[in-house]
């Protein structure tokens, strides 16, 4: 018997997960692999994004605000799952 | 530089305080079961445990040290906030409703909801107590560190207030009590913040009467008959800021030029404020010391704006500057134990139980996924803010949020004051709790089997948290003159090591046994634990090697260990349930509904 009673709301949880991890895991590389060369800045966390701020402020707001539009959308969706009022 | 009392400060404290304590005695009544006791009945409400989520995690370690590491270094800071809050992401996708409908108490409880082995419950319960007092200690020395600036007191004094006020918050009504001090601390501080932050903005830029030139260097100098500033005596018309004030027009942390050549913007909305920090010159000041005749030199430096918005400035985060390999993994290692460490803290799991269903564990994460995202927002404003507003305290980075809200008002100073104060109030009950109920509900009644009843086990824990707020007290002044701040980093890698393998194929690989789990975390608790013992961190910073020395005995080639230790963790309870599966390991019973508590 699985530990997850709901599984399609388990699934529902996995994918909106999978697709933030693919988030965080972009900026994180682009922090240690993108940004740097020779210790001057080269393009990654230090491009420009919009209105003159750096990928690293548009892409650290879009995780931590990102993070509440899925957790919001996730509990919508669970809710309608299972059939909640 | 001297810090007098705030009485406002030690009054709006000690109400703070008195109002917790008092509904604590009265809600203790109502807290005699072990279900009460522990989790609160099950009958918090959603939006209430959500907020105290906020109030549980938010520590003193990410008001005060996120927004200073940001004043001093600049983004660095964010990348903590980043961290900390994706990590509530595992928490809500992987772990919440499981976990509520696993367990019933403690963390042990789920993770021995299908085996009943009292192996398990020791090494789960063992590992409570180690995560949570690595992430007690900072906390502790934290509070002594914060009181004397704050209230005037010395350290010994403000860690023995948050004991003793922690531990009678503690004792006498559990998590009832626990909750509501976390639900109280979390709505002040992120509603002070962000009235703050809306001050900051309104503010704007301004650059100070005159230029700080590049020769403005300020000194302090420790003697033998007393301490020198700029070499006159410490006194309160001699301070470390008070030659800059008096020339400049402005303390230590300004602006040197805007955009455009303008010398002030006026009100500025969150993007233009960024955006305008980011095209501006900034005077940051480099700290440089001659151990041979105790003198400290702060020298101005310029910067741009937009460098100070890289990562890589702060020696946690260099890996990301450095070319080598093992510097990036060092960075990447502390990245996902960040991401990986929030899910797996016992104090934030013990939340789950206070809910009523697994329903209400989903929305009341979200619900804390919001309140602690819209702080770490705030933080980078903060630390920008407080690193232009021209009163940086340079020789003490805690102390850049409160001196921040002090060039609005020493009302708001005092408030402020308060509120970091009640950070840690908020996150040391929530870790005494868990440690508590790891000592008398896994230890004493599941593990050595001890004849507890449901009082039985109320007053062993009642006892246990006196005994676990005394340690901490000890722990707080033993500890205080060593830098700890790194201490909460450990307690990410201990919890991601030891806490998630273990929580993750419990739910998702049936295959998993009970031999599994017990090799897992201890795997992932000793490996953890050793690496970082053996690291250049450590030897350096806790055992006082230099760091040439520190780097030539360094043991594993980075510090942070989670990049290793987890998958390692994950290998190695993979390896021992197949070899043991056929022994009957596997997991035995039907899952155990989560009963409704008395």
């Amino acid at each position: 018997m699985s530990l997850v009673p709901r599984p399609r709301v388990n699934r529902l949880g996995l994918s909106l997960f999978a697709l933030y991890c693919v988030g965080y895991a972009i900026f994180v590389l682009a922090a240690a692999f993108g940004t740097f060369e020779g210790g001057a800045a080269k393009g990654g966390l230090a491009g420009e994004a919009v209105a003159g701020l750096s990928w690293g402020v548009v892409g650290g707001f879009g995780l931590i605000i990102g993070a509440f539009v899925l957790a919001v959308l996730y509990a919508l969706l669970a809710r309608d799952a299972e059939g909640e009022k | 530089m001297i810090y007098e009392t705030s009485t406002l400060a030690v009054a709006v404290f000690a109400a703070f305080v008195g109002a917790v304590l008092a509904l604590s005695f009265w809600l203790g009544a109502r807290a005699r079961s072990a279900g009460g006791y522990f989790a609160a009945h099950g009958q918090v409400g959603w939006f209430v445990n959500g907020i105290a989520f906020a109030g549980d995690y938010l520590s003193a370690a990410s008001f005060l040290g996120i927004c200073g590491m940001i004043a001093f270094f600049g983004y660095d800071g964010f990348l903590y906030s980043i961290g900390y809050l994706a990590g509530w992401i595992v928490a809500l996708f992987v772990i919440a409703e499981p976990i509520k409908r696993l367990g019933k108490y403690t963390l042990a409880d789920a993770l021995d909801a299908r085996f009943q082995s009292r192996g398990l419950k020791c090494v789960a319960a063992i590992a409570t107590l180690v995560i949570s007092l690595f992430y007690l200690i900072p906390q502790m020395v934290g509070a002594g560190a914060l009181v004397k600036p704050l209230l005037g007191l010395p350290h010994w004094a403000g860690v023995a207030m948050v004991g003793v006020a922690v531990t009678a918050i503690v004792a006498t009504a559990g998590m009832v009590s626990t909750t509501w001090v976390q639900f109280i601390k979390g709505t002040l501080l992120v509603i002070v913040c962000a009235f703050v932050v809306a001050l900051l903005l309104d503010r704007g830029f301004a650059l100070p009467t005159k230029p700080i030139p590049a020769g403005a260097v300020q000194t302090i100098q420790r003697t033998p008959s007393g301490v020198l500033v700029n070499g006159a005596p410490l006194a309160e018309d001699n301070e470390l800021d008070t030659r800059l004030r008096t020339e400049h027009g402005v303390g230590f942390g300004s602006v040197a030029a805007l955009p455009g050549g303008g010398v002030a913007t006026g009100p500025l909305g969150p993007v233009s404020y960024l955006e305008t920090f980011a095209g501006s010159s900034v005077t940051t000041w480099r700290k440089s010391v001659d151990a041979s005749t105790g003198t400290t030199t702060f020298t101005p430096v310029e910067r741009q704006g937009a460098d100070l918005l890289l990562p890589g400035a702060n020696p946690t985060f260099k890996g990301v500057r450095d070319d080598r390999l093992a510097a990036k993994l060092d960075f990447l290692s502390l990245m996902l134990a960040l991401f990986l460490g929030t899910a797996s803290l016992p104090h934030i799991l013990i939340r789950y139980y206070t809910v009523k269903d697994a329903a209400a564990a989903r929305k009341s994460t979200v619900v804390g996924i919001g309140a602690i995202g819209a702080f770490y927002v705030l933080t980078l404003y903060l630390g920008i803010g407080a690193m232009t507003s021209g009163a940086l305290d340079p020789t003490d980075s805690n102390m850049s949020a409160p001196l921040l809200a002090r060039t609005f008002g020493d009302g708001l100073f005092a408030v402020i004051s308060a509120v970091a104060f009640t950070t840690v109030l908020g996150t040391v009950s929530g870790l005494i709790l868990a440690g508590a109920g790891a000592v008398a509900h896994d230890l004493m009644k599941d593990v050595l089997r001890m004849k507890l009843d449901d009082r039985g086990q109320v007053r062993a824990a009642k006892i246990a948290s006196i005994a676990l707020g005394l340690g901490a007290v000890v722990l707080g002044i033993l500890f205080e003159k060593m830098n700890v701040t790194f201490l909460v980093g450990w307690a990410f890698n201990i919890a991601a090591s030891a806490n998630l393998p273990s929580l993750v194929m419990l739910l998702f690989w049936k295959r998993t046994t009970k031999q599994g789990i017990i090799a897992a975390m201890t795997v992932g608790l000793v490996g953890s634990l050793g690496w970082i013992l053996g690291s250049a961190d450590t030897l350096e910073k806790v055992f006082g090697m230099t760091a040439a020395d520190a780097a030539s005995s360094a043991i594993v080639p980075f510090s942070q260990p989670a990049i290793v230790t987890v998958p390692l963790g994950f290998l190695t309870l993979v390896v021992v349930s197949l070899l043991t599966e056929r022994a009957g390991g596997a997991m035995s019973r039907p899952p155990e509904t989560n009963t409704a508590q008395a």
